[in-house]
């Protein structure tokens, strides 16, 4: 009993990563239709930020969080500005490739830059957890999986309060009539794009902390990101949360399947793809298309 | 993929893409001659009297690449060109069909020439296995599923093990005994190329063809018109991969080392879908065409070509990510100014005018 709690409890720790993850890659594609494949590969151009501020200035990895968003909503902004909405309105695969591309691009730039050596942030607290018994609660993965719930509520209240926010909602529910009401699609799209780099950003400084970072190190991100968003259901951040919550879940219980095990990351998430594509493609809390 | 306009096959290109067109299969022919006979100077035989070498055996080697890449991005073809469904994960054929053979061989002791036809089969079953689910799909998730699948076959062959015994080598891959020349593999891989081309040849003037380019154009229409869309996607899927199973199968005993790297390489996806849309799409010849200039040019960058020049700036040791960055902006170049793809290139307009350049950006971007 006290093992499946522990499960439990590490699933939810486990699945805050993916909400943060989720979030952005979520936003991009209900709104611009465009599966961002180099998701994974912007998550970790954030974790190098966080360990380059870490390892060279000594700035403690949760106060790198903003900057990591800063920068890649910088990033994000530009790639989309500059590249993605000049093919926007072509063919499906254009897209998928374009950012596949730019996907190569970011990660061979950083193993140009960094090599593929293993890099960690390991700030003075990161061994130290809250006692409760027979578990124990890494300080790290509690506030991660605070932050990431912070951060799609925040990014909730910026798409459901502000003019900005709507304005992106609109251009998701029909942009030709959002270009009629005066709506700059242009900007709106570059936006929601930095928006989701930003999200993507935040979810690296988080991962930097609880694994060790390489160049190739969120190629799984992509994969798993997108099996979140279906798991909950396309177009609203709550439903990401819970889909990323319950990811965790299902991760960790079938790791801990005998003949398991973290090595196949990618097969899991790939089975539940499978699985969920199949049996409920509207997603758990979606409705029906 | 679906706009009628990017239809290849009910134009007729005009007097100057005709005469391209000729230029072009005259030029493609004799390079494929000289490549074909070259390797044949090196034989002990043509030295010893004396025949010039064309062609040594590293070049060859390139050749067989090529001709492996070929064979890749003309399968991939059959699938995402003609058919257009966005297969992004046809390395999984290509890894299943090496492994295939490779287990045959390394554990199994069968000779090459039994364990080979096992390759296309094995490729072709699992493909027709998750090809009923997955065909399901349309657009984004179909793309995203097959990624997936590429990705997760891969892992479950390294990781999978019995009673703490890796099943497939592990991490640390098949060895196979050394069997044959180089001269012979590649000589199987240009075989298999062309098995490919006659393939693509035959589906294009089939029943089955007209189907799978119906099922691209319109599939709810191809539906009513008759057409067993599952029936016939699924049969183009499993194609595809019987044909990429079958190149994986020879690179196996040709490289006599395989592992997870060097059979389920991410990139190789992204490639072979590059190749095609360079040479064209949906066409007989296009991948074959985009899969030379391609390889050179990826081979050329990495440092592997003989003929290999210095590139100023960039030390020799960091060729091989230079070539993959250079590969991420080509990918990143061909979508944003020509994404309707580069389809019948050399017939119809010039695509290469800044005019059409222009026309085609203001088509697709905000």
């Amino acid at each position: 009993m006290a093992y499946i709690v522990q499960l439990v409890v590490l699933g939810l720790l486990i699945g805050g990563v993916y909400v943060a993850v989720g979030v952005g890659f979520g936003l991009v594609w209900g709104v611009l239709n465009i599966v961002n494949l180099s998701h994974g590969a912007l998550v970790i151009v954030g974790s190098y930020l966080t360990w380059k501020l870490f390892s060279s200035y000594g700035l403690d990895p949760f106060l790198s969080l903003p900057l990591d968003a800063a920068l890649l909503f910088g990033i994000g902004y530009a790639l989309q500005r500059l590249l993605i909405n000049r093919v926007i309105r072509a063919p499906l695969l254009f897209t998928f490739l374009l950012t596949f591309g730019v996907n190569l691009v970011i990660i061979n730039v950083l193993l140009f830059l960094f090599k593929s050596d293993f890099r960690s942030v390991t700030p003075s607290y990161a061994g130290a957890g809250l006692n409760l018994g027979p578990l124990v609660l890494p300080y790290t993965r509690l506030a991660s999986l605070a932050i990431a719930l912070l951060l799609a509520g925040i990014l909730g209240l910026i798409l459901g309060r502000t003019r900005t926010g709507l304005a992106i909602q609109a251009v998701g529910a029909d942009r030709d009539a959002a270009q009629l009401v005066g709506i700059d699609l242009r900007h709106i799209y570059a936006l929601t794009f930095g928006l989701g780099a930003a999200c993507a950003g935040v979810a690296g400084g988080l991962i930097a902390l609880i694994q060790a970072i390489t160049p190739t190190a969120g190629e799984p991100y992509t994969l798993q990101a997108f099996v979140v968003v279906i798991l909950g259901g396309l177009g609203r951040v709550s439903a990401t949360v819970v889909g990323g919550l319950l990811f965790g879940l299902i991760e960790v219980f079938a790791q801990s399947i005998p003949g398991s095990g973290s090595v196949y990351a990618n097969a899991i998430a790939f089975g539940l793809l499978v699985l969920v594509l199949v049996t409920r493609p509207q997603g758990l809390l979606g409705r029906k298309p | 993929m679906s706009t009628p306009e990017r239809s290849s096959f009910t134009t007729r290109p005009d007097a100057s893409g005709r005469r391209w067109r000729r230029i072009f299969l005259i030029i493609g022919a004799a390079v494929f001659v000289y490549a074909l006979l070259a390797p044949l100077t090196s034989t002990d035989a043509a030295q010893a009297i004396g025949v010039p070498l064309l062609a040594d055996r590293l070049w060859f080697r390139i050749a067989t690449i090529i001709a492996m890449f070929a064979v890749m991005a003309s399968a991939w073809n059959i699938i995402g060109g003609l058919t257009g469904y966005a297969a992004f994960g046809n390395v999984a054929f290509f890894g299943i069909g090496a492994y295939t053979t490779g287990m045959l061989i390394a554990k199994a002791k069968w000779p090459f020439f039994a364990a080979l036809p096992a390759a296309p089969l094995a490729s072709a079953a699992f493909a027709t296995l998750i090809g009923v689910p997955l065909l399901r799909l349309r657009g984004h998730y179909f793309a995203v599923a097959s990624l997936g699948t590429g990705v997760a076959v891969g892992e479950v062959i390294q990781n999978v093990d019995f009673r703490g015994h890796p099943v497939f080598g592990g991490s640390t891959g098949l060895f196979l005994p050394i069997v044959g020349r180089d001269i012979t593999y590649f000589y199987l891989m240009v075989g298999a190329a062309v098995l490919t081309v006659a393939v693509t040849w035959w589906v294009l003037r089939s029943r089955f063809g007209y189907g799978l380019i119906a099922i691209r154009e319109n599939e709810e229409a191809a539906a009513v018109m008759g057409v067993d869309t599952t029936a016939y996607k699924v049969s183009a899927f499993a194609l595809a991969a019987a044909l990429t199973g079958l190149a994986g199968g020879i690179f196996a005993q040709w490289n006599v080392f395989i592992n997870q790297e060097n059979v389920f390489p991410i990139e190789y996806n992204i490639q072979m879908i590059l190749m095609a849309l360079i040479g064209g799409a949906g066409t007989l010849f296009g991948p074959i065409i985009g899969a030379v200039l391609l390889q050179l040019l990826i081979q050329f960058l990495s440092g592997s070509l003989p003929i290999s020049a210095d590139i100023p700036f960039v030390p020799a040791d960091a060729r091989p990510v230079l070539a993959q960055v250079i590969l991420g902006l080509l990918v990143v170049a061909v979508v944003v100014f020509v994404p309707r793809g580069v389809i019948d290139f050399f017939g119809g307009q010039s695509r290469l005018s800044l005019g059409y350049l222009r026309r085609s950006l203001r088509e697709t971007s905000v």
